[in-house]
């Protein structure tokens, strides 16, 4: 029905492919440099970690004297992450990478259903406070909530989950994830997600920014336009008002929900980056913590990138930006 | 649901905006917010006056064999007694000193290199700016706290090693607001109108747009900043960085409680979280009603 | 063309729309009591400057005032061949109002009530029986859909056409009337790609395309290159004799006032000075003419003037508070034909409106016998 310039999007797509690559790249040079900075020849370590045998790990002693050059390493270390190669851990001596996946799996289902958690609260709140105007006297209670809960410390408000699962509900929600699966579990990881999607700090944020876009948009001429033909302002407000305002919050506040996410790991011994991420930096287990950074970014710049193609989809204006 | 609104006109001589009560100036919540941010910042200051110098109602060190978890408002502890019998409040007040410094460390690597940054990619050309860009988009893409423990394992948890990376790494929320600030002037012409005035580049940018137009920005990003500061020093420590037991961190405090709010002794775990919570709360809505009051002008 | 023969398709009577001025404490008096009627099939013309109320009373009417306490009294007749009903129905109800000295000092008003109660009035009448277009054409338009998607919703909503295929072709046929170029390409286009002349044309197809009885265009020109302004006059017009459409058009510009208009209506600080035949209100040399809308025609250059390179003229004075409003005649402090026996009804009431000739208004001193 609507023809949308093909070319256009698919040029400006693969635009904002080529900026997230290059994003990553940065992102592994930092990484590099924090490893090359690091006192006690942590590269060598990493190194000879990411080396098969003892045979080969000899040879490329050896041969190390020829990659000398900080560029030389880089490049080298760059094609062994490539190539999945992380290193081993420090600590157990387990290849870093395989650990990861499954771990960042983990959090990966804790991070979504924590935005999930996050949006179903704030979205409508948002909506309703801005859509009625100051008529509505009971968003200034709602919205003081939202403020209340950005300000709670996250490990607190776990702490407080525990206790009225165990007390409340004789449910433990502790590191129920590697057991047998029975047939409740999946409300075992609701704690963790309800704790994350409500303390993580945004919900006040994500309020505050949807509010004043809709309210933005509600105000526009074109809306005015939409009322005065008598059609659905809802229809017409939607994609400006809440989809892309939506769409672009939570991609960016996906860096604030990992952070979170190392906590919520800790209290209820989840077994996701955020724990691995921990329990690496108590154990100085660099190519462990390497490995999640390098993760993590990905994340980011993942759900950066889907925000980006989304409001390309959407605005056709977009296409041309 | 009735909504009934009243408008009345006073004969009172119709005069200028500034003169009116304050009152009437500004929304009466953007007022509260910032009269109890206020309240909070001098609180820290003076906590962390009073533990600078050791003016505490009893030493936080000290064990009280005989007044284990004691409830608030006994026998002259004012906020009760932690499991080892320790005064809660003094120990609440030493463990600002674990964030006060460091966090105004932040804080100030955050505004200054943020206003480099933002000056730079606002009043420079397209090339400047894209890489500006890059670089902003670059320090966003890694989570604070992912970041710090990297920095831990590679290098130590030294908490000043870890202010100087939450410094940079709220660079980028300073600098793209600064630049939107310019863009904005420049949009309305009114850098144009300065050049042609015949002001120097210099002037322009440290009094005109800096003092006059983003003064107000940077206190909010200041406060707000502090505030994220607070939360990533009590996070760290009471993840087992950052000040160590014996030693009172409000984190720490909350993480030494813990087994024992799961038992039902709620408060030596809760006193600290409270304590955190209003702190960062005030910040927060210093920020959010300074930046109504200032910036939006919602107060008509 | 006489209106008066058969009952008026809009008649608005006695209007008053207030805002509220928080800073300033005091009412903000923009339309204060207006009286106007559009009859079958012709086009009434609302001339006035900046501020003197002419928008606001087509948001009134279009029940599209938002902000508070909006409008508070008077009453809005339409009769159409589909639906005859006072749009503001019922609505006193939720107002209360106190006065002192004749001016409004206090109003209470249930906003919910109101809203609600205007909804249910105004919801089947929009776009449908009364079609609106406003200045700006290229902010009026929704940016993020098709330029032919926003007309077929329009046609989907208000005509018995509800297939996706007929409303497309009702849609092309409408781009075709307002002499839209390439009208298939542009289906698919949107607003960014198009000027605001373009932009102009889809809404009012857009208008058009729902079959309204009424249309209220505010200030369709204001904008636009003066070339493009010419064009869509000239599409006005003829729009307006194939279609017999009633128009209510706002404007601040003469020029396109005196083109399209059966009659006329000059504002002034929220009230109607005059109102007649086009005929008779822009006639420059006529003798029963309001001191503002003389001042107004005059400021006008005609070539002549232009030859002799006078100097334009101007109406002295500022524009008028709505806060502050006078006691007495608005355009007093203004007027340059106050003689001195009326001089002092001038300064303390305020004139009504009333019938000098027939079909021909004024609220002025000086006409008052």
């Amino acid at each position: 029905m609507t023809s949308i310039p093909l070319k256009a999007i698919a040029f400006a797509l693969l635009r904002e492919l080529a900026l997230a690559l290059l994003l990553l790249l940065g992102v592994s040079f930092v990484v590099f440099a924090i490893l090359y900075a690091a006192p006690g020849d942590q590269f060598s370590v990493l190194l000879e970690g990411q080396l098969p045998s003892e045979e080969v790990r000899a040879g490329i002693r050896a041969a190390m004297g020829v990659a000398q050059t900080w560029y030389g390493q880089y490049f080298s270390w760059l094609l062994n992450v490539l190539n999945g190669n992380f290193g081993t851990s420090v600590r157990t001596g387990q290849p870093v990478a395989g650990v990861l996946l499954n771990a960042s799996l983990n959090t990966l289902y804790l991070t979504l259903g924590s935005m999930f958690v996050t949006l179903a609260v704030a979205v409508p709140i948002a909506l309703y406070s801005s859509v009625r105007g100051h008529l509505a006297v009971i968003s200034w209670p709602l919205t003081m909530l939202g403020y209340l809960f950005s300000a709670l410390p996250v490990f607190w408000l776990g702490y407080i989950a525990i206790y009225i699962s165990i007390h409340g509900f004789n449910f433990f929600p502790l590191s129920s994830s590697s057991q047998t699966p029975g047939q409740h579990d999946w409300l075992y990881t609701l704690v963790p997600v309800l704790v994350l999607g409500l303390g993580s700090g945004t919900i006040s944020e994500v309020i505050r920014n949807l509010r004043e876009e809709m309210s933005r948009v509600m105000a526009d001429d074109y809306i005015r336009t939409a009322r005065a033909k008598g059609a659905s302002v809802w229809r017409h407000a939607f994609k400006e008002g809440l989809l892309l305002p939506v769409t672009e919050i939570v991609a960016s506040k996906i860096p604030f929900l990992l952070g979170g996410a190392v906590i919520v790991e800790q209290i209820f011994n989840w077994p996701g980056m955020g724990r691995m991420a921990w329990q690496a930096a108590q154990d100085r287990d660099f190519p462990v913590i390497m490995g999640i950074v390098l993760a993590a970014a990905a994340f980011v710049r993942l759900g950066s990138l889907i925000q980006r193609m989304i409001h390309i989809a959407v605005n056709p204006q977009g296409a041309r930006d | 649901m009735q909504n009934v609104k009243t408008y009345s006109q006073t004969n009172i001589e119709v005069g200028q905006f500034s003169q009116l009560p304050l009152r009437q100036k500004y929304a009466i919540a953007d007022l509260l917010y910032v009269a109890y941010g206020l309240l909070i910042v001098a609180l820290v200051l003076v906590s962390y006056i009073l533990g600078m110098f050791d003016l505490l109602p009893h030493d936080p060190q000290q064990i009280h064999m005989d007044m284990l978890l004691a409830p608030p408002a006994s026998n002259g502890y004012l906020l009760g007694t932690d499991f080892m019998g320790r005064d809660i409040l003094s120990r609440l007040i030493m463990g600002i000193q674990a964030y006060f410094l460091p966090g105004l460390l932040a804080i100030s690597i955050a505004l200054t290199g943020g206003v480099v940054l933002g000056i730079l990619a606002g009043y420079c050309d397209r090339k400047t700016e894209t890489m500006i860009t890059y670089f902003t988009n670059l320090v966003d893409s890694f989570p604070r706290l992912v970041l710090i423990l990297l920095v831990i394992a590679a290098f130590k948890p030294d908490i000043y090693y870890i202010m100087v990376v939450m410094g940079i790494t709220g660079v980028p929320a300073v600098a793209t607001a600064i630049a939107n600030k310019i863009r904005y002037l420049a949009h309305k012409n009114f850098i144009e109108a300065a050049v042609a005035l015949g002001l120097r580049t210099r002037v322009i940018i440290f009094k005109h747009i800096l003092w006059y137009n983003c003064r107000a920005l940077l206190i909010i990003q200041a406060t707000l900043g502090m505030g994220e500061a607070i939360l990533l020093e009590t996070s760290l420590s009471y993840l087992g960085f950052g000040v160590q037991e014996p030693m009172p961190s409000w984190g720490n405090m909350v993480q030494s409680g813990a087994n024992y709010f799961l038992q039902g002794n709620f408060w030596p775990s809760t006193a600290p979280a409270l304590a955190i919570l209003f702190t960062i709360l005030g910040f927060n809505l210093l920020g959010d009603g300074l930046n109504n009051i200032l910036e939006d002008r919602r107060g008509r | 063309m006489s209106a008066a023969m058969t009952q008026p398709l809009l008649k608005i009577d006695n209007l008053r729309t207030y805002f509220y001025a928080r800073s300033k404490q005091s009412f903000v008096r923009a339309v204060d009591g207006v009286s106007l009627e559009v009859g079958q099939r012709e086009t009434v013309g609302v001339v006035g400057e900046s501020g003197s109320g002419k928008s606001i009373t087509a948001m009134s009417v279009m029940g599209l005032i938002g902000a508070g306490p909006g409008v508070i009294g008077g009453s809005i007749h339409y009769a159409s061949h589909r639906v005859k009903k006072n749009l503001l129905e019922g609505l006193e109800n939720f107002i209360d109002i106190e006065t002192e000295n004749g001016r409004v000092m206090k109003v209470r008003k249930n906003e919910s009530g109101w809203q609600h109660a205007s909804e249910r009035l105004m919801s089947d009448l929009r776009g449908k029986e009364i079609a609106m277009i406003f200045q700006n054409p290229r902010a009026s338009l929704n940016p993020y859909i098709t330029v032919g998607e926003q007309i077929t919703e329009a046609v989907r909503l208000h005509t018995a056409c509800k297939s996706a295929k007929e409303a497309r072709e009702r849609a092309l046929y409408w781009l075709e009337q307002v002499k839209m170029d390439s009208p298939r390409l542009r289906f698919n286009a949107y607003p960014s790609a198009m000027s605001g002349g373009m932009c102009q044309r889809v809404m009012i197809a857009m208008a058009l395309s729902s079959e309204p009885s009424l249309l209220i265009a505010d200030e369709p020109t204001t904008g636009l290159d003066a070339t493009i302004q010419s064009k869509i006059i000239e599409l006005l017009e003829e729009l307006k004799q194939d279609t017999g459409i009633s128009t209510l058009l706002i404007s601040h510009d003469i020029g396109v006032i005196s083109r399209l208009s059966d009659r006329v209506a000059v504002m002034y600080g929220g009230a109607v000075v005059e109102y007649g035949s086009a005929q008779s209100v822009l006639d420059i040399n006529a003798a029963i003419k309001h001191p503002y809308t003389a001042a107004l025609l005059a400021s006008v250059p005609s070539e002549q003037k232009i030859h002799e390179k006078a100097n334009l003229q101007t109406i002295e004075g500022d524009v008028l508070d709505t806060i502050n409003v006078p006691p007495g005649c608005r355009f007093h402090a203004r007027c340059n034909q106050v003689t001195p026996e009326i001089r002092e009804k001038c300064a303390s009431h305020h004139p009504e409106l009333i019938e000098v000739a027939p079909g021909h208004q004024m609220r002025c001193w000086r006409f008052v016998s």
